[in-house]
């Protein structure tokens, strides 16, 4: 079997979507007037980063899961005790000069981590459930308390779709969702200043139609104002003149919107729509239960960002720092995605085939391995 | 897991991921009908709400009008000044650099910070609010300076009223102010706008509609930090019109010189002149001592110095030329001469006594001379002012016919000059006493019209007011024949390209009912009083100026009846008597002796109008 055949066995709509979605995001970009070069780089490194994860034996990482898992508390602690502060809150290490987001990085790390504790068993005892949420407690609290609420949403999202995903019984589900009804009258308790303010906000916009919550007014007038057909890119009233903040990052969907209308915004759903079935579809092609469950904590990962996203922009849900995957401006977050993407395709490539004519249904890791031999 | 031979295996969907698919499709199906709702259900009122964000209407203020004197020296100038101005919703949305930029703003500006918090929060988030008053040149540069780190701020440059002189000028041009509540309710029609500059007093009030231009407009789009991007579409403005008062400058000034030097001369304090051309009834000078400086409230007065000019007790703000009612005294003794003659109660040449007094009923009526002087026609009469002749005059005539006189001279008449707080003065009558007596019994003697009321009345005292406008309006139409002018201020309106758009129409609003020949009686009397030796004629030769016109003093009592009663001084006078030019009425408040008080002040207007009359009519 040659490594064309490997090729073959790709799923070529995934870097198709990718691809778009990369292209409308640096269009956005562009427009939001955030530095487009920059983020052609990110795109550039992500796509190499992509192409590495995909060629790249994804069963290679379960073995060294356990340092992936103590790199990325190391990450986070770092976070804490050397970070940049920024608006209130402090989530960035310089590495070599150059800004890094651990916590984007953590998402992905901690799927990986997820799925190679959850794929232990082919079910899911009690035992390994609370093993689960004690193993992402330490990664979460330190998110927590950057403060990054938009990205301990994410996380929340992810261990509750994965074990879900990984079999989780009806009660166990139950028990989660119970656990979340007692901790929710807390949050108050938890939440920073600001975080509690835009909560308030949210359920009552015109409280303070100047501060807080004249970035949720700002957005939605962007949105609405891009009616059917959009206002035309580079031509969008309020994102132009900007009156919609942090126009290239968290409210990057409302100059989006604004600037290709509804049936942009139906376009650019219907790709994330896709692209996020697709996803679900390699989990069902995944050869192993680790690779199945890696595809779905991504698929749960892009999910989560893309409702957050999109939802706080039309005022649907309450803001949280949440980029819209590929779209929003950020290198973190872009490189990120696309390596997870990326390992998904990994999956992909290494599922169960039978090769045309023989008998025996070989894997592609198996061939890698005999290659390497 | 097996696959037979050739086939690629499919995908495995277990129920976990078909209903994770089915969520998936769910969030994002829903995300799309919520979005589908926002921009087609209501795009079409958020993208009216990005118009409004983002297009702001500019309004383009226009210049308002000059105002010149007769020969157009400007009174008034337009001088820019510059006015902090925030946009309250372009603002830093984060909280603490807001807070960092308002201190910066209020230290600049020096307005109080808790007060400046207070005003933006009041005003329109999306209005350009005016912060703080006028800037000083140090503040606008300090501020010019850091307005690319503010937010939100903006200067904006305006143009206040300075005016020429105020002390002398400023009773007639007035000034203006910030519309208030009652003038805003009447003039939003017209298009005002709340805190725009509108006439207050003077003539900037009574030429507000010809002074004030059409505000001009622009339609700019704006960022989010208030700067603008691109004008859309604008109207220029169109300034207001240049108002050329009757008024001459030089003649005003000598006519507050004269004015003033006789009040320090004498020791008085208040005092008015009017200036009257006879032919056409316009206004060539009007002063009202003591003045004050009218620049003080375009400026922004501060409460303390307005009740400082509210309280002082000679009362500055009260323009008396036009507003000043007091009683005429013996100047009104041509009217009740006209009456006498015209009703033909006498003739010209019909003498009559002139004791030291007479007695009406019992009472005693005293002239001014404790002496007969003897019997008089009524030319003499008048020179002398004798005011026993008119005593038995006004007896003759009868209050009624004599308030019809009166008024037919203009007393009682609140002159359509264009100035605002014209006062008419009063022509009393029986009806009036009795309307005005407050006391139930009609026939007391507080409500009762008394002989004593009719004679007293025949010199100009009684209970008739008048203006020294009024005063001057009267002398005019003696001057003139008998005709009644309306006075006026305006010589012509030029628009801004320099046209003529209104000029002089000099009108005529009544006509003394009296023979030319009995007036001629009655102004040979004022030619004779100016011309008595020993008397007024001194102050003539004293000037160098021909005692050529006509004169009449007048010392008023008022405050009461009695004896030791205070005066006012007046003088009206006209010239030259062929062929009058100029009539005028010189007050002096609380003048104790006309004759040396108010008449010289006269005498030197009419000097500086004698040097300057090529210069005055050119």
């Amino acid at each position: 079997m040659t490594t064309g055949a490997v090729w073959r066995r790709l799923d070529p709509l995934q870097p198709l979507l990718v691809g778009m979605l990369a292209v409308l995001g640096l269009m956005t970009v562009y427009s939001a007037r955030a530095d487009w070069s920059r983020q052609l780089v990110w795109v550039v490194l992500g796509a190499c980063a992509y192409a590495a994860a995909s060629a790249f034996d994804y069963r290679r990482l379960r073995p060294v899961a356990l340092g992936l898992y103590a790199a990325t508390v190391l990450m986070l602690l770092a976070v804490h005790l050397v970070g940049h502060t920024t608006l209130g809150a402090r989530r960035w290490v310089s590495v070599a000069g150059f800004p890094l987001e651990p916590s984007e990085l953590s998402k992905l790390l901690l799927v990986v981590v997820l799925a190679a504790y959850l794929s232990r068993t082919d079910r899911l005892s009690w035992r390994s459930f609370g093993g689960a949420l004690l193993l992402i407690a330490p990664p979460a609290c330190l998110i927590v308390t950057q403060p990054d609420l938009g990205t301990t949403m994410v996380l929340v999202a992810v261990i509750f779709g994965m074990l879900f995903l990984a079999g989780a019984s009806a009660w166990q589900l139950f028990s989660l969702v119970f656990a979340g009804g007692v901790a929710l009258p807390l949050l108050p308790y938890v939440l920073h200043g600001y975080q509690r303010k835009r909560l308030e906000i949210f359920l009552d916009p015109s409280q303070d139609p100047l501060g807080a919550g004249y970035n949720l007014v700002q957005a939605r007038i962007a949105v609405g104002a891009g009616g059917l057909f959009g206002q035309g890119w580079l031509h969008g009233l309020q994102g132009q003149l900007g009156f919609v903040p942090e126009r290239a990052t968290d409210f990057v969907f409302a100059i989006f919107a604004e600037e290709f209308g509804l049936l942009g915004s139906l376009v650019l759903l219907a790709v994330f729509g896709t692209l996020l079935i697709r996803l679900l579809r390699s989990a069902a092609l995944a050869p192993d239960r680790f690779g199945g469950l890696m595809a779905g904590g991504v698929f749960v990962m892009i999910l989560a960002q893309v409702v957050e996203n999109v939802g706080m922009n039309i005022g649907l849900l309450p803001i949280a720092g949440i980029p819209l995957p590929l779209i929003s401006y950020g290198g973190s977050a872009t490189i990120t995605t696309l390596a997870a993407l990326g390992l998904v395709q990994s999956v992909v490539l290494r599922r169960r085939v039978v090769a045309h004519g023989a008998g025996d249904p070989v894997t592609l890791g198996t061939i890698t391995r005999r290659a390497q031999a | 897991v097996i696959a037979l031979g050739g086939v690629t295996p499919k995908a495995r969907w277990s129920r976990r991921l078909i209903a994770a698919a089915s969520l998936a499709v769910l969030l994002v199906g829903g995300l799309s009908v919520k979005l589908a709702e926002l921009q087609l259900t209501d795009g079409a009122t958020l993208a009216g709400m990005a118009r409004a964000n983002t297009v702001h209407r500019i309004v383009l203020e226009a210049d308002r009008g000059i105002i010149y004197d007769r020969h157009g020296g400007a009174l008034v100038a337009n001088s820019p000044v510059w006015n902090l101005e925030v946009t309250p919703a372009a603002l830093p949305v984060d909280a603490r650099a807001r807070t960092t930029e308002l201190s910066e703003l209020a230290r600049i500006t020096g307005v109080p910070e808790p007060k400046l918090v207070a005003d933006l929060l009041a005003a329109d988030p999306y209005a350009d609010v005016p912060v703080g008053g006028n800037l000083t040149q140090a503040q606008e540069l300090a501020l010019a300076e850091r307005l690319p780190d503010l937010a939100g701020a903006s200067i904006a440059q305006r143009s206040m009223r300075t005016y020429v002189e105020p002390l002398v000028f400023g009773h007639v041009v007035g000034y203006v102010g910030p519309l208030n509540d009652a003038d805003l309710k009447r003039l939003r029609p017209s298009g005002y706008l709340p805190g725009e500059a509108v006439g207050k007093v003077g003539v900037e009030a009574g030429f507000e509609s010809m002074l004030r231009g059409q505000n001009g407009w622009a339609d700019v789009q704006v960022d989010a930090r208030g700067q603008v991007v691109r004008t859309i579409d604008s109207q220029a403005p169109v300034p207001g019109k240049s108002v050329y008062l009757s008024l001459d400058a030089a003649l005003q000034r000598a006519t507050a010189q004269s004015l003033a030097d006789g009040l320090v001369r004498d020791h008085k304090k208040a005092g008015a002149s009017v200036v009257v051309d006879p032919r056409t009834g316009e206004v060539l000078a009007l002063v009202s001592l003591p003045g004050y400086d009218t620049n003080v409230f375009t400026h922004g007065i501060s409460q303390a110095d307005y009740s400082k000019l509210l309280d002082d007790p000679n009362r500055p703000l009260l323009n008396r030329a036009i507003s000043g009612q007091y009683a005429p005294g013996s100047t009104f003794k041509m009217v009740t001469a006209t009456a006498g003659l015209q009703e033909g109660k006498i003739t010209a040449s019909t003498l009559l006594n002139c004791p030291s007094y007479i007695n009406v009923n019992g009472w005693i009526y005293h002239n001014w001379a404790s002496y007969s002087l003897g019997q008089m026609n009524v030319s003499k009469a008048l020179a002398t002012s004798c005011d026993t002749f008119f005593y038995q005059v006004a007896a003759m005539v009868g209050d009624v016919t004599l308030a019809r006189y009166a008024r037919a001279f203009g007393f009682g008449q609140a002159k359509d000059i264009e100035m605002p707080g014209v006062m008419p003065g009063l022509v009393p009558d029986r009806i009036w006493k009795q309307l005005q007596c407050g006391v139930p019994d009609l026939n007391s003697d507080a409500c009762r019209w008394s002989q004593g009321d009719t004679i007293t009345f025949g010199i100009g005292q009684s209970y008739l007011l008048t203006t020294p406008l009024n005063q001057a309006v009267y002398v005019a139409a003696l001057a003139n024949g008998g005709l009644v002018m309306r006075p006026t201020l305006m010589h012509e309106v030029r628009d801004s390209s320099g046209q003529v758009v209104q000029s002089l129409h000099a009108e005529v609003t009544g006509h003394v009912p009296a023979s030319a020949a009995n007036i001629m009686a009655v102004r040979e009397g004022m030619r004779q009083e100016i011309n008595r030796p020993y008397n007024l004629n001194y102050w003539f030769r004293a000037a160098g100026v021909p005692a050529d016109g006509g004169g009449k003093t007048g010392t008023a009592q008022w405050g009461g009846s009695g004896l030791d009663l205070p005066t006012h001084a007046w003088f009206v006078f006209f010239a030259p008597y062929s062929q009058p030019e100029v009539a005028m009425s010189v007050f002096v408040e609380r003048g104790e002796l006309s004759e040396v008080e108010a008449a010289p002040i006269a005498v030197q207007m009419m000097k500086f109008y004698r040097d300057h009359a090529g210069a005055i009519r050119a």
